[in-house]
């Protein structure tokens, strides 16, 4: 039987998908934006994956599915919440993780791992939007950026402002305000930036600081991000260019358990 | 004797003239943009133009709300939480408990008979309880402010929103407009998203009749049919409690004027 498996991770936001090879090496990834027709999302994110890992559908042993749109993955074969998989896929590519911090699109979650990717401790945000993408989102668009330039942006500041405001509409608001009163937006980036590692870093503090930290989910490809997070830990964090993937190949790693599991 | 109370909220800035603490001579608001003071000083001009009156006739002047440091001219402020109860008080006199739901905030307060606040519960922090939430749902809805409260009137089956983030609950909507979902409904599934927020601040605070709704959203009506459904009792509802906060600390001004002259009366009687 072929060990090829594959990990459909279904966010708020978007849709990713990990293909692993035989020798847990990853052969295709996708990610697509998340619509109405989540079902449809799942197929596509699959479909991608396995296109660029140049693989058919029936060559692949095992699909686990991820994420808040997990049980809409109707063709895998197993179900993982994104805690265990974000858990696994950060030990995996950084095997001396012992905190994942994963932002994502509307939720954030700070999770204890141990030696063995193994969830031993988690807390989440996944009630309000202050703190995630979501967050990042509609701050972007108060400024007239797209949100994939504001990370970058925010590293030039030179005064960061102090953005009060824990709830998004009011955080808009007052971005509004900074700026009618003439402040530099890279500046009011850094501030927002800077609120979000605050919220990001009680949820952390509540499941305990470990030494090494690994940042997931798609905020952390926000280069403003991972500077704010690992100026406030006073230390570097792991991020990977995987790291938006690493649910997607979580769920890609329990499956090739099964499958070696089922084999021997 | 005339005195002035001025609410300088996050939305709106609310002007009221009162004569003798019992007769409200004018009433006047202007949205809270750019120099908030600069506002407030036209909407006093405006209320002594409208009630004819000259600006050395106000006597006593307090500010109120979110803004009420920033008015250099006040004799005193006034928190929201005061005021706002007097006000409702003194538009129904046997009010126990006040609701008062503003653009930025929303909060309950029990109060006594003679307006004093016995206990309270405020939600600051977020926008879900808040009219900045329908102020951004008449934003992507396409429906003007005004037109949303008697919208939602046609309701037949509200579309409750389970998320309690104004911002979450933005996807959650689009997705209802997006499955076809009328749009009667989903504005009142936002009242009562709204409206059942207050109600767990009611709830902490005590509920006991009579109730009052004041602030910014007890011009909607979608809001105060979703609330009188939620609670299940009479709610007062006055075109008047708008103005509440801005009534209550022109009542409370003149009080303090009363006491003042009194206190001067007696120093110089003896």
């Amino acid at each position: 039987m072929s060990e090829i498996v594959a990990g459909v991770d279904i966010g708020s936001t978007t849709a990713k998908c990990v293909v692993l090879g035989e020798d847990a090496r990853v052969l295709g990834k996708s990610l697509n934006a998340v619509g109405v027709d989540i079902v449809r999302d799942a197929e596509r994110a699959l479909d991608a994956a396995l296109a660029e890992a140049q693989i058919p559908r029936s060559e692949v042993a095992f699909i686990t599915g991820t994420g808040y749109g997990r049980y809409k993955v109707y063709f895998g074969q197993l179900v993982v919440t994104e805690i265990s998989c974000h858990a696994r896929g950060a030990s995996f590519l950084f095997p001396g993780t012992r905190l994942v911090v994963d932002i994502g699109g509307q939720d954030t979650k700070a999770i204890r791992i141990n030696d063995a990717g193994e969830v031993v401790d988690f807390a989440m945000n996944d009630k309000c939007a202050a703190g995630t993408g979501r967050f990042l989102d509609v701050c972007a668009n108060a400024l007239g950026y797209e949100v994939g330039q504001i990370g970058p942006l925010s590293l030039q500041a030179r005064h960061a402002v102090k953005v009060t405001s824990t709830c998004t509409v009011f955080a808009e608001s007052e971005v509004t305000s900074y700026v009618s009163r003439g402040k530099d937006p890279k500046d009011i980036l850094a501030g927002l930036h800077a609120s979000i590692v605050n919220r990001t870093l009680s949820l952390m503090q509540r499941v305990g600081v470990e030494p090494e930290v690994t940042f997931t989910g798609g905020v952390s490809q926000n280069a403003g991000m991972v500077h704010a997070l690992q100026h406030r830990l006073g230390r570097p964090v792991n991020v990977s260019p995987l790291s938006q993937y690493l649910g997607a190949l979580g769920a890609a790693l329990h499956g090739r358990e099964r499958v070696r599991g089922g084999a021997g | 004797m005339i005195t002035a109370g001025v609410d300088l909220g996050a939305g709106a800035i609310k002007g009221v003239l009162l004569e003798d603490g019992r007769r409200i001579l004018a009433a006047a608001s202007a949205p809270a943009r750019g120099n908030p003071v600069g506002v407030a000083h036209q909407l006093l001009e405006e209320l002594g133009e409208a009630a004819n009156i000259g600006p050395g006739d106000v006597e006593y002047l307090c500010s109120t709300g979110f803004g009420r440091y920033a008015l250099p001219e006040r004799h005193l402020q006034i928190s929201d939480f005061t005021s706002s109860a007097r006000g409702a008080l003194f538009l129904f006199p046997r009010t126990r408990l006040v609701v008062d739901v503003g653009t930025q905030a929303s909060r309950t307060m029990s109060t006594s008979e003679t307006g004093k606040v016995l206990k309270f519960k405020m939600n600051e922090k977020c926008a879900a309880g808040a009219g900045r939430f329908v102020e951004r749902c008449s934003k992507y809805l396409q429906v003007p402010l005004e037109e949303i409260g008697p919208k939602a009137l046609a309701a037949e089956h509200p579309k409750l929103i389970s998320s309690v983030c104004a911002v979450l609950a933005e996807t959650e909507i689009i997705n209802n407009v997006a499955e076809g979902v009328p749009l009667p409904d989903i504005l009142m599934g936002v009242f009562l998203s709204l409206s059942q927020r207050a109600y767990s601040l009611m709830r902490y605070v005590g509920i006991q009749p009579e109730i009052t709704l004041v602030g910014g959203l007890v011009r909607n009506v979608g809001m105060v049919k979703a609330l009188r459904e939620t609670v299940g009792l009479p709610v007062n509802v006055a075109p008047e409690a708008f103005y509440a906060a801005a009534i209550g600390s022109a009542v409370l001004g003149h009080s303090r004027l009363v006491k003042l002259r009194e206190s001067s009366v007696a120093t110089a009687g003896t």
